[in-house]
This record gives structure tokens, sequence and C-alpha cells, in this order.
């Protein structure tokens, strides 16, 4: 057969046999809350397609043009290349809107799926050891996907987005000492400039996008190596992987779920409108639309320079800039407490053991309270990105709502840490939480009395079985030689030669079907639980 | 592969694709159905006509000396003073005074024109609901006529003062009309004329409703706290260019779908993180599960 010749070929240059079965036996435990982290990675395969697209028609550029396209109201008015190709892209090239607009829905997606994914690496502290490097590279990404949100906001330099890049100006601008300097270096010289778009084009495009695809590899591949973890549960522990097989059952879950992402934000993208950019017209310095607001995710800072008092604060006989305070010390606080975390965990906790097994958040209350406390501290500035449409929404003054917000964002956070407190320490107490209930079961008798009785428990019959994949079973049998080597059926095998003895090894989606329930152990990382050293070596140890 | 003889989950898997599939399809389609009105947005007419059937006509008192400029001044019939004054005393008169002269809780009128009284009234504005809060627009006391009464008995009590303006919209260009609504109105009334709270109980309000006459005498009598543009600053023809410009506003080109209110990412923030992020997580507790 070509398929056995070829995958022999190759493995006997790269040895991918051996690779490729432990790929395909991979085991992915079974949680909902695991496939947040899947909705970011497939909107951003989502950003890449829409992107490229968009690539092919914009030009980055601040050369001033008169546009003379298909919409109307702005023919023959002076604007920005890149603005009247945005504008084209807009309504000249075909599917050209639908493509920018489900490229932006995808980054309001996209980094919403981050946020939320964090929250749940953050509640069932799956960041602690050893998976702290990952939660590292997390925050990275969650910065990157930032700052490259609001580069790609900026590029058709319409009034909105104009404004913000006016007001990221003055925030660099605020850093004391260097602002100025290095707002001189980003900017190329004095707002506006003619640097900006190329600029913010290069490292929207190319820079930051092959950044975020870097750390999204070395994030992947870490979370490859050490394995999934996984909730508590039958059969689960900390030694080993309870969940689906790669192939069949997850491959068709993950790519059945790349086109769920897809086909949500196609709908976004085709019928919901997004930055109408025609009618906010081009960037002019001279220009503002009243209180505009970024894109989402870029709200809490937003909102922390409304809420910012006018201060004047002195130091060493200067004036520090206010907006400092709110626009980058607040952020360089938030992401450097956030990446540091797990070690601020470990220096309260002393807690130095190896955990796979994930809290669940109602079993580590101040954890979770901390947690909640905190997110309510930047939802709090989120909402308060947008005082002037809520005041003119509910016709209160915009005064009013504002102090509101000042007084909201001490207040909320310590209510919130305590509601959420009380709530998980009384329900970790209640008696089995988190477990089935069974059926209560309402009978009459004769006489027309009635009684409830608990059903019964449910039979194991119905419960999942979960064991070793066959193919490891057999594979390592084979090894250690306790089993006959059987020779497969050709198409689905590689063979290849381990220890002088020749295994061919079952790739997995035929003929035994790896599509139950199946657990696999997990390969042992310096000291185990308990201070334990796993005297069984993990299957990448064979060839030693 | 016999898919279907296996356990539960894996069905489910192997017919997500399946149902998946169809879904992509279907909104590729809703997403790709707008290509037919590109065609239309790329003939300048149909983006240009947004359903106003040329000028705003106030009945046989209204017109003005014909179509020679951009922007007319309306003449006021002298007949109608005697009703207008009527018409006042019963609804006005109580703060203002009968001859308009005003009074410690309402200004003096005399002199501030006949489009000054026309905004106040046409737009409900006049009689006030509620003298503690910023006067709102609502549905107008007065009918055309009655309106132009008022004004004519108010505008006789003294001169000076903008004339009611008639725009020409057919003589208008929206384009100037776009960068100088965006220099001069966009401050307050944001770029897509939703309006907007702007301090201590004082806001900006929504230019949806106002008809081309009422922008014109805004812009030249200065309501509230807005301020008045003469003719010094911006030309009649200029008035008639943000005119038609507003008109547009109130119903744009919405090419990419749901407007969301024309509020910018506020409205769009929360769509994407409640329906997109809310509809994914849906589906992946459909495909994940929940704990066991």
């Amino acid at each position: 057969m070509i398929v056995t010749q070829a995958t022999d070929w190759f493995d006997e240059r790269l040895g991918i046999a051996k690779f490729t079965r432990k790929s395909l036996n991979k085991i992915f435990p079974d949680h909902w809350s695991f496939m947040l982290g899947e909705i970011a990675m497939y909107s951003f395969v989502v950003l890449l397609f829409t992107g490229v697209f968009l690539t092919l028609f914009f030009v980055p550029s601040s050369k001033d043009v008169i546009y003379n396209g298909a919409y109307a109201p702005l023919r023959g008015t002076k604007v920005s290349e890149a603005f009247a190709s945005t504008l084209n892209i807009s309504f000249s090239v075909r599917a050209g809107l639908v493509m920018r607009q489900m490229h932006h829905w995808a980054a309001n997606v996209f980094i919403a799926a981050i946020v939320v994914h964090v929250c749940r690496i953050f509640f069932t502290g799956a960041f602690r050891k050893p998976r702290e490097i990952n939660w590292i590279v997390g925050t990275g990404l969650l910065v990157l996907a930032i700052v490259n949100g609001f580069l790609g906001y900026s590029l058709p330099d319409d009034l909105i987005s104009g404004t913000g890049i006016r007001i990221a100006f003055s925030i660099v601008l605020s850093v004391p000492v260097v602002g100025s300097y290095l707002a001189f270096l980003l900017f190329g010289g004095n707002f506006p400039g003619d640097s900006i778009i190329p600029r913010f084009y290069s490292l929207h495009i190319l820079i930051i996008p092959a950044l975020i695809v870097g750390l999204l590899t070395a994030h992947l591949a870490i979370m490859w190596h050490q394995k999934h973890t996984q909730f508590k549960g039958k059969g689960k522990t900390d030694r080993n992987v309870v969940g689906v097989a790669m192939w069949p059952a997850y491959a068709f879950q993950a790519g059945g779920f790349f086109f769920v992402t897809a086909a949500v934000i196609a709908i976004l993208g085709g019928l919901v409108q997004i930055n109408p950019i025609w009618l906010y017209g081009q960037y002019v310095p001279y220009r503002v639309s009243y209180a505009v607001q970024p894109d989402w995710y870029m709200g809490w800072l937003d909102g922390a320079l409304r809420l910012m008092p006018s201060w004047e604060i002195q130091a060493f006989g200067h004036m520090i800039p206010n907006v400092f305070f709110p626009a980058v010390l607040l952020p360089g606080i938030t992401f450097t407490l956030l990446g540091a975390w797990p070690f601020i965990e470990k220096k309260i906790t002393k807690d130095n053991l190896e955990h796979n097994l994930l809290d669940n958040p109602r079993d580590v209350p101040w954890r979770t309270s901390l947690g909640v406390g905190i997110l309510a501290f930047y939802v709090v500035l989120f909402f308060a990105s947008s005082t002037d449409v809520l005041a003119n929404s509910f016709s209160l003054s915009l005064n009013f709502v504002l102090w509101a917000f000042r007084i909201l964002l001490f207040v909320v956070p310590p209510i919130a840490a305590y509601i959420a407190y009380k709530l998980a320490a009384e329900a970790s107490d209640v008696p089995g939480i988190g477990r089935r209930k069974r059926a209560l079961i309402i009978s009459r008798s004769e006489e027309g009395a009635f009684s409830t009785s608990e059903s019964a428990p449910r039979s194991a019959t119905h419960e999942e079985t979960v064991e070793e994949l066959p193919e490891e079973v057999k594979y390592h049998n084979v090894l250690e030689g306790t089993e006959e080597y059987v020779m497969p059926s050709a198409v689905s095998s590689v063979a290849t030669v381990i220890n002088n003895v020749s295994v061919d090894v079952d790739l997995g989606p035929l003929p035994s079907g790896g599509s139950g329930v199946y657990q696999i152990p997990r390969s042992p990382r310096g000291s185990a639980p308990n201070g334990r050293i796993d005297e069984q070596e993990g299957h990448g140890d064979i060839d030693e | 592969m016999s898919i279907f003889k296996r356990p539960a989950k894996a069905r489910r898997a192997a017919l997500l694709p399946i149902a998946v599939g169809t879904l992509t399809v279907g909104a590729a389609f809703l997403a790709f159905a707008p290509t037919a009105s590109y065609a239309q947005s790329n003939n300048p007419s149909s983006l240009s006509n947004y359903g106003y059937t040329g000028s705003y006509i106030y009945g046989s008192s209204g017109q003005g000396n014909g179509n020679n400029g951009p922007i007319t001044n309306v003449n006021l019939n002298p007949s109608t003073i005697p009703f207008g004054r009527s018409l006042f005393v019963e609804n006005c008169a109580s703060c203002h005074g009968n001859n308009a002269e005003g009074s410690s809780r309402a200004p003096n009128l005399q002199g501030l024109g006949a489009a000054t009284i026309d905004f106040w009234v046409s737009t409900g504005r006049m009689p006030l609901a509620d003298p503690t809060v910023q006067a709102v627009r609502k549905p107008a006391r007065f009918s055309r006529s009655e309106t132009l009464a008022i004004d004519a008995y108010v505008s006789s009590l003294a001169s000076g003062g903008p004339a009611i303006p008639n725009v020409n919209l057919q003589m208008a260009n929206e384009a100037s009309g776009s960068e100088l609504f965006a220099t001069n109105c966009a401050a307050c009334h944001t770029i897509t004329g939703a309006g907007d709270a702007l301090a201590a109980g004082v806001y900006a309000p929504s230019l949806l409703s106002a008809t081309p006459t009422q922008i014109a005498e805004a812009i030249r009598s200065g309501p509230g706290n807005m301020p008045r543009f003469g003719s010094n600053t911006l030309t009649d023809q200029q008035v008639a260019d943000i005119a038609k410009y507003v008109t547009y506003l109130q119903k744009p080109v919405d090419q990419g779908g749901i407007a969301l209110g024309h509020v910018g990412p506020v409205t769009e923030g929360f769509v994407g993180i409640l329906i997109g992020l809310g509809l994914l997580m849906l589906a992946g507790l459909w495909i994940g599960g929940k704990a066991k």
C-alpha cells in the first residue's frame, strides 16, 4: 500500500511513528471549561485567515487622497490612503465588508475567550506546580492580544480610532523622565505625523502575530508535554489522565468546535455591523466625536482614565502627569501581579507539591473570593468606560454616574469577595455537593396517601468504564515480552524497530478504536506528589 | 468505521461536524448574501437618495421667495398674528408674560427671531414639561399653522433674530456637510448624531428626528447650551450642507447589518462577549460536557 510505504519512508528517516502513536492516543479529559482556551485558539485561526484577506486590499499609508469611491456621502473629501482603502474594502471589494467585520468580531471574541480561559485556570488552581511557566506564557499572550487588538482597531485611521491613538500618545508621554523620548521614538516624531499607520501596520500584521504564534506554540507544547489537568472524579488521580483519546473522539470534537467558532464569528460578521468607519469619517486632529470608547478589552483602562480624579501629584520637584497612574501604573501592576500569581500563591500556601487534579473553586474559598473581588474591580472599571452612554441611556447626570462609579470601584469588590467567600465556604460543606442527585419518586398508596422515596442508584452499566488504552497496553506488553506480537491489518500500521524488537504499532483508529473513556499514566517530572518518586518511567523513555 | 455503534460521546462528537457544517454553510450564505446590495451601493444615486422628496413644505403660508438659494426665509403671514397672540397668552404667557417680555421664571423672547420660537415650539420642547431639567424633545403641542401663528406673533413684537429657514436639500452638498458636521457638531452630538450626556444633567440631544428646518434653526439660534453659529461662521450653503448630512445620518447606509444604535464599541463589546462568546460557551458545554 502506498500509505504504508510513505509512512515507513518518513518513519525510517524521522522516527515519526512513536510520536504519531503517542499523539493519536493522547488522552483529553472532558469538561466544558477545557474548551474555553480552544475558543481563543480557533478565533485566532479565523483572525489569521480574515487578516490575510484584508492585507491584500489595505494600504497602510497616511498620504492624503481625494476619496472618489462608492460611498457617496464622503465622495470628494480629503482622506488618508488607509481610510480610503478601508472604505473600498467595505464597499467595493467583494465580500470585503464581511471579512472586515468577521476580523473585528473574531478579535473581540478572541480576547473575551482568553479572559474567561484565564479565569478558569485561576479559579481551578491549574497554574500550580508544574504549570507556572505556562501561566506566564499565557499572561504574555493576553497582553499581546490586547495590544494587537488596539493596533488593528487603529489602522483604518477613522475619527474614533484616531482619538484612541491620540490618547495612547499622551499615555506614553506621561511616563516620567523618558516619556517624551519614548513617545517620539514610537510615533516617529510629534503626534500625529505620518509614520503611525505604517508602523502600526508592521506591528499588527507581522511582529505581534509572529510573537503570538510563537508563544501559542510554546503554550500548547508545554501543555502537551505536561499533559492535561483534570477535575477530581471516579478513577482520576494526580498520577493519571482520564478522558477520550485524540483519535477518533477528540479529533472530531475539536474539529467540530473549530467550525462552531468560525460559524458564530461568520454569523456576527455577516449580520451585525461593527465599526462602521464610513459614519465616523477620516481622523483629523482638530475633530473629535464626543465620548468615544475603545474596543471592550481596553474598556477597563478607559474607565480608569475617566475615574481618576484630576490630582496633580508632585515627586522630586516635578509633577507626575495624572494620566500616568491609571494608564501606565495600573496596567503595569495588573499584569505583573497576574504573571507572578503562581509564585505569590506559593508564598502564601507553602505548597510545593505537583498538582494535576484541579481544585473545585468552592473548595478553596480564599482564592475564589480573592479572584472574584479582583475581577469585580476590573468589571467596575470596564463599565466606567461607558459613563456617558449609561448617563444618556438612563437619563442620569454624567457627574452622578462618574461619582457613583468612583464609589462602586471601592465598594463592589469587597462585597463581591465576601459573598463569594460565604457561598464557596458553605457550598463546600454541603454533603454530596457536586454529585448527581438521585430522583425522588412520589408514590400514591391505595388509600390515597402520598409518600416519597429515593430512586435506586444508577446502575454500573450506565457508568463509562475507565480503562487503559488497549493500544498502549498491547504496546507495552509486546515490549515486555508478555504478549505475542500479532501483525495487524496493514492499512493503519506503522512499523518501527525499538530495542531490536520489531514492533508494529497500531495507530489507533482501527481496528480496536479508542473512542471510549480511557486513562493513561502521567510521565513523572521531578518529585511526585507526597514527595514520592514514581518508579514507573513514562512512555517517552523507552529508547534508553 | 461505524461511528453509530460507538458510545454516546463518540457519536455526539462525530455528528457535530455534520450539524456544524450545515450551520457554517448557512452562516456563509447569510454573510455573503449582502453582496447583492453592493451593486446598488456602487450606484451613487441609490446612496444619495434617502427617501426625502424635496424641500420641507409648510403649507400655503410657509413658502419663501422661490428656489433662489439653499436656504430661503419663510414669510410669516401678518394676518395670523391675532391668532398667534391668543395661543401665546393661553399657553406661554404664564411664564413668559403676555408680551413675551419674560419673568423671573422664563426669559424675554422679544427680538430672538422667528427661528428661535419655531425651534422650541415645533420640537415640542415648549411648553416646558419640567422646568428643573433640560427641555426634552416631545410631540409638538401645536399644529404647523398654529406654531407659525405663534412665531408670527412673537417676532412681530420686536425686530431682530433669525427668520425661519426653509432648507432646499437638493442644493446642498452632503460630503461638505459631513466634514462640517465632524468639525462643528460631533464634539457634542457624537459623530453619528446619536447624542450623548455632557455634564451635570446637560446632554446633547439625538438628532435622529430633527427636520432640516429644525437643524438650521438650531444652528442659527443656538438653543440651550448649544453655541449660536451666525452667518459669519457658517454660510447658508454650509448650514444646508449640514442639514443634508444630518438628514442622511437619520437613515444611514448600514451595510454591515444590525446597527446596534450607532453608539460605537460599547454595544459591540456587549454583543461580542454575550452573544459571540456566550454562544461558543454553550457550544463548549454541549461538546465538552459537565464534570462526572
